[in-house]
């Protein structure tokens, strides 16, 4: 009950109070939002199609999202997601191009390939946080950027396809796709393994000797600290196994979605993930629904602008507008506990 | 509430911690607002708070005047502020150096500070929110001094307070709060210590456990430790604490205390010997910060610094059961005051917050204890719950090591004292031949 109460006045709240600003924007531009939010749910969960491809967007956002819950539960600002995820799907594309395997046999391998590659990439940002106290938000964000370059470097240069016409890798072979859930869509198994993941997740938080840890450095670190954690291994720990889920969220589009790599994997998942992080109140099983959601604003924004003409712009709108509520809460929240009694 | 402060007079308001003392002096000063009722002052009122609110970097008189400076044309008249500081020191009997800088200044000369800046508005109502608590023995005769004579003027002052003998030494009437009101008056001539304490627990103080014979041999030894840096650095201290054994460090605070519990928690790294025969448990001093996570229940708080023993371990997972049955065990034995083990600790009283990291500590029977400041900022019945069970695990064979802020509390429960002053430890003392003046003499570090 109180859960519930905490949920709708923090997030679900968020969401009506944005969803009325994208109401409101969509009447100063002219357009019914009736209109307007029907072609956006129609494009979304308007038959088998649609509701694959929501389904889709909502497994690209569920890993990073789950990746920045760990870290952020565990106190670690981690905002890298984006980096980790095409460094994941980097390291899938490229030994994926060359791998003639069985499916199952392809699947592990190439997804553990992204989650280690992911996991060293957030791992990084944890050693330098670890060791040099370099703060962690400015490093993975710059990890980010690092991540791009040497992406883009690779798809046009060393691991150019002679064959592609753009800057890609070689296509999977088809061994090496995952198999699809829905035949002639783009849903896969990958779907299946996100959720998967969040309970797993939900139980190593709750049961296991690590989450436990992980939860007290990010509640009272000098608590934690006091009473028997290891902080410097706990700091790289976190921030490599949520690069990990990151980066093993890019292999999965890689080999689900894409069947090659280029730097179009993500737009911009990573960043979005936080918010959907943020309204799933950190809770694992409650980010898959808020990866839901937000994944029904990605695959229905288009179907909006083409039937409704409210730009598909509108949709970062309720994003921003979600994003910035829900961070002034938090701030809010903070002000009011620390405040002298 | 109803309260009145006569001009000429020193007023005591006592009460627990949480019986609303600090709520009621800043509604007399004016910083928080009442939710009904009135306040009247016969002219401006002055505030000395706990925690000193004065600017570092700055000089003294900079200090004072600040907001009020002297000015001429568009510059501070320096001069003239200095000269206005200097003959209100003079006139106050409180000497000090206009111009040195605040932090380089020993506490007890920054209160003279935060005394001289009150004091240069003319108030003629005086607010003091425990003003002696960072003070040595010596410090609080020479504030208190100050202070009568302030009144002696005609100034109407209120003490805030929680140390009952500077009730009975220097104030007139006594009031005292429970739960947010006031639930005794008391003349200070027609009264004592005991009425005044049971007036604050509202009953008789549960008595402090008896002490056994022991049989003390040996079970923590320092020697020869550095540690810390400037101020509040160690500098070879040895020392030793027999199994059934409590041995109290008194010393004014701010005098290497937090390095010296640091260096034996293994928190900071350090230079020489200390050796713990066996397992050991911390009762930090700041249980917010360092020992509670207060969002989390009470069973996950219980477990706390437990976690990688035997019992609750089993393999990477956790045993909630026997985390529950622990959680059971504390609460019940440190008699911790909670609706249900699944409430957040910081929904609990501080007393009752501070009974169960004591209980966490103390669980599986440690062989040595060190607490710092057990029994801060908690009601007087649940400190002296927390002495009590110092003094059993004392009993049972336990090396306790108890350093604290508050002489009374060493006195109390302590078989041998050292003092320690400026990182170093000045005197030591057998519980059988204590002599509390040497030690405050000691503590403000003269000998």
């Amino acid at each position: 009950m109180n859960a519930y109460r905490r949920l709708f006045s923090g997030p679900l709240g968020a969401i009506a109070i944005a969803v009325a600003l994208a109401a409101l924007a969509m009447i100063v531009a002219g357009v019914s939002p009736i209109a307007g939010f029907s072609a956006l749910f129609g494009g979304a969960l308007g038959g088998t199609s649609n509701i694959a491809e929501t389904l889709v967007q909502t497994t690209a956002l569920l890993f990073p999202a789950l990746g920045i819950t760990l870290a952020f539960r565990g106190g670690l600002f981690n905002i890298g997601a984006e980096g980790q995820l095409l460094i994941g799907g980097l390291a899938a594309g490229a030994v994926g191009a060359h791998l003639h395997a069985p499916t199952a046999v392809a699947a592990v391998v190439l997804l553990g390939l992204g989650a280690i590659a992911g996991g060293v990439w957030g791992g990084l940002a944890g050693w330098m946080k670890a060791y040099f106290n370099a703060n962690e938000i400015i490093s993975t964000l710059m990890l980010n950027f690092v991540a791009a370059a040497l992406a883009s470097y690779l798809v046009v240069g060393p691991l150019r396809s002679p064959q592609a016409t753009g800057a890609e890798t070689a296509p999977l072979p088809h061994s090496a796709w995952l198999p699809l859930i829905v035949p002639d869509t783009r849903l896969s198994i990958s779907i299946l393994v996100a959720v998967a993941l969040a309970f797993l997740l939900r139980f190593v938080l709750t049961r296991t000797i690590f989450g436990y840890e992980l939860r007290a450095v990010g509640e009272a670190p000098e608590a934690a600290r006091r009473n028997g954690v290891q902080m410097r291994r706990m700091t790289w720990l976190t921030l490599a196994l949520s690069g990990a889920i990151s980066g093993l969220g890019g292999a999965t589009i890689v080999t689900g979605v894409m069947h090659t790599f280029n730097t179009e994997l993500s737009p911009g998942y990573g960043f979005t993930a936080i918010a959907v992080a943020l309204v799933g109140d950190l809770d694992p099983l409650w980010v898959c629904v808020a990866a839901f959601g937000f994944g029904i604003l990605e695959s229905g924004g288009l179907a909006m602008q083409a039937v409704a003409q409210v730009p598909k712009d509108a949709i970062h709108v309720i994003e921003g507008c979600i994003i910035l509520i829900l961070a002034a809460r938090r701030y809010v929240a903070t002000r009011t506990e620390s405040a002298p009694v | 509430m109803d309260l009145d402060v006569s001009a000429g007079e020193i007023h005591a308001l006592v009460g627990e911690n949480g019986a609303g003392k600090s709520t009621l002096a800043g509604i007399a000063f004016g910083s928080i607002a009442p939710d009904a009722g009135t306040v009247s002052a016969g002219g401006t009122v002055g505030l000395v708070h706990q925690h000193f609110e004065l600017v570092g970097r700055l000089r003294v008189w900079q200090n004072i005047m600040l907001g009020r400076e002297p000015r001429k044309g568009w510059h501070v008249d320096t001069n003239a502020a200095r000269a206005r500081v200097a003959e209100l020191a003079r006139r106050n009997g409180l000497p000090i150096d206009p111009d040195a800088f605040v932090d380089e200044l020993a506490i007890g000369i920054q209160q003279r500070v935060e005394l001289l800046r009150e004091l240069e508005r003319e108030p003629s109502v005086l607010l003091l929110d425990e003003p002696t608590a960072a003070l040595a023995p010596a410090e609080i005769d020479a504030f208190f001094g100050t202070i009568v004579q302030l009144a002696a003027r005609g100034t109407a002052v209120l003490v805030v307070t929680h140390k009952l003998q500077e009730v009975i030494n220097y104030s007139k009437r006594v009031t005292v709060m429970r739960h947010g009101k006031i639930v005794a008056h008391f003349e200070t001539a027609k009264t004592s210590v005991d009425e005044i304490a049971r007036a604050m627990v509202g009953g008789n103080l549960p008595a402090v456990a008896a002490r056994a014979a022991t049989a003390p041999s040996p079970c923590f030894v320092a020697d020869g430790l550095f540690a810390g840096e400037s101020e509040t650095a160690i500098a070879g201290i040895g020392f030793a604490v027999r199994s059934g054994e409590i041995v109290g460090i008194a010393g004014v605070e701010g005098n290497g205390q937090t390095t010296l519990a640091d260096a034996v928690a293994g928190m900071i790294p350090y230079r020489g010997t200390i050796h713990i025969g066996g397992n050991a448990g911390i009762i930090p001093q700041d249980r917010n910060k360092e020992a509670l996570v207060m969002n989390w229940s009470i069973v996950d708080n219980a477990l706390l610094g437990r976690q990688h023993t035997p019992r609750v371990r089993h393999g990477l997972l956790l045993d909630r059961n026997v985390a529950r049955a622990d959680a059971q065990a504390i609460v019940d034995r440190l008699d911790v005051r909670c609706a249900t083990l699944d409430v957040a600790v910081k929904t609990l009283s501080g007393g009752n917050q501070q009974k169960l990291v004591v209980g966490r500590s103390l669980f599986g029977e440690p062989r040595f204890v060190l607490a710092y400041n057990p029994t801060r900022g908690i009601d007087v019945g649940a400190a002296a719950l927390v002495q009590s069970r110092l003094i059993e695990a004392r009993n049972g064979g336990a090396a306790v090591l108890l350093i604290s802020f508050e002489l009374d509390e060493i006195l109390a429960v302590a078989d041998r004292i050292l003092v320690m002053y400026r990182g170093a430890i000045v005197g030591e003392f057998e519980r059988a031949s204590v002599d509390r003046a040497t030690i405050g003499r000691l503590m403000a570090g003269s000998r």
